[in-house]
């Protein structure tokens, strides 16, 4: 009776808690996941703005060279693994040094996309994240400016839209070992909550409900073997009520038998009352 | 009257019929009591599917994609999870405090499915696989803990009353 009295009320607690501690932890790590993917797309797309305005004035004068460069030199940074202008057939036109194990079917989906894309669609950029092989590509449209298309030397007609694509791949690494020390940490966190949690309630239920009942039930042992009650172990007022009541019946009990025994006759027949006399 | 004369005795009623009757109860709440358990094991081959993304079932047409609409945004539907697996935690845990008959296990498998599909049709099943499958054994296996617990103690009164039956009968 008293391993169910414990396991009923500790198994809910513990399965309660684990599971929503559980729960939590990984719903709150797919937020911090998202977030800070989002993020690592939105500096990579940054940088990637960047290098397009960078290029820009070397396009302008339509200087190969110049834009070979600045790839090159972008592609030596051992975090680019991937960079590659096109242009608006899809052509790569300038890349950069690409590192081994690069995906680049991703870039050429990119790239596709834009092709087969409406007017609307063609401006947006195209993002995507790897976590498996540690990679974030961003490829964005070249778009056509006022000055483009009035430039002297080089010139792209108004209705042309888009002038090229630039696409760009960067390492993660830093992003995941960001995320494997945030698990990390969670577990962590986890199991100190989940043992805290757990020990708190079955050291306060111990202290107020068990160990009282404990002592109660060694008491109505030592009761039923004929202990009376000034000979019971004293017990604490933790179940209140419960504790006295038990004390008084077994008073009661010994004062009933002691009357029992002062009413026994000496020949060890029990008076019945009737006047003898 | 003389006590000796067994003729002139009421003869006791034929206690079988009820015997049988609370025999009949006791299986009846046994399998009762493992129902929790039940749809446990179907929570779990539901999330066997969703673990492979319900690649086994076949693809919807495009006409009731276009009926059914956009999936929600997923983050509209982490919140929508975390608010249900904390009221339902607390609605379990106080049927339990209550001492109520269990119910809505078979709603939680409802919901719980519901879940994995919103995630599936807004394409983040992946990603939040774990959480809905935490919560959901969270879920129901307090409700199965608490399905077991109740009907177990019908069935302890039930057998009582079959000990006292027996010793009538004895």
């Amino acid at each position: 009776m008293f391993d169910n009295l414990i396991a009923r009320a500790i198994v809910p607690v513990t399965i309660a808690v684990t599971g929503f501690v559980i729960f939590v932890c990984i719903l709150l790590y797919s937020f911090v996941k998202s977030d800070m993917t989002a993020e690592a797309l939105r500096n990579v797309n940054n940088c990637a703005d960047t290098v397009v305005k960078s290029t820009r004035s070397a396009m302008m004068e339509d200087d190969q060279r110049a834009i070979q460069d600045i790839v090159s030199n972008i592609g030596t940074r051992p975090s680019v693994e991937l960079i590659r202008i096109y242009d608006q057939e899809g052509q790569v036109q300038y890349a950069g040094e690409e590192k081994q194990g690069v995906q680049s079917e991703t870039v050429e989906t990119h790239i596709a996309n834009f092709l087969q894309a409406d007017f609307a669609t063609k401006k947006q950029d195209q993002r995507d994240i790897d976590h498996s092989s540690g990679n974030i590509t961003v490829s964005l449209p070249i778009l056509n400016e006022p000055k483009c298309s009035t430039a002297a030397c080089h010139f792209h007609a108004d209705d042309e839209p888009v002038l090229g694509y630039f696409s760009i791949a960067v390492t993660s690494g830093a992003l995941e070992k960001t995320l494997a020390v945030l698990r990390y940490r969670m577990m962590i966190f986890s199991v100190m909550v989940l043992f805290l949690t757990i020990g708190g309630v079955t050291a306060l239920l111990r202290m107020n409900l068990f160990l009282p009942i404990l002592r109660l039930t060694y008491n109505a042992e030592q009761a039923a073997q004929g202990v009376t009650e000034p000979d019971l172990p004293k017990s604490d007022h933790k179940l209140g009520k419960l504790n006295k009541d038990f004390r008084l019946l077994v008073k009661q009990r010994d004062q009933a038998l002691e009357d029992l025994k002062a009413l026994e006759v000496p020949d060890g027949n029990v008076d019945d009352g009737s006047d003898k006399s | 009257m003389d006590p000796t004369n067994h003729e002139t005795e009421a003869p006791l009623p034929d206690i079988n019929p009820l015997r049988m009757q609370v025999q009949a109860k006791i299986k009846k709440l046994e399998l009762l009591s493992s129902t929790g358990l039940w749809i446990l094991a179907l929570f779990t081959a539901l999330s066997m599917g969703a673990l492979r993304d319900f690649d086994f079932l076949p693809p919807l047409s495009e006409s009731i994609r276009v009926a059914l609409g956009a999936g929600p945004p997923i983050k509209y539907i982490n919140g929508a999870l975390l608010i249900y697996g904390f009221s339902a935690i607390i609605l379990i845990l106080t049927q339990m405090a209550s001492d109520k008959k269990p119910s809505g296990a078979l709603g939680h498998f409802g919901y719980l499915g519901a879940f994995y599909l919103f995630y599936h049709f807004s394409e983040g099943l992946r990603e939040n696989f774990w959480a809905v499958f935490s919560v959901g054994l969270t879920i129901l296996g307090l409700q199965s803990y608490h399905v077991w617990n109740y009907y177990h103690e019908k069935i302890q009164e039930q057998a009582e009353i079959l000990l006292e039956l027996d010793k009538l009968l004895d």
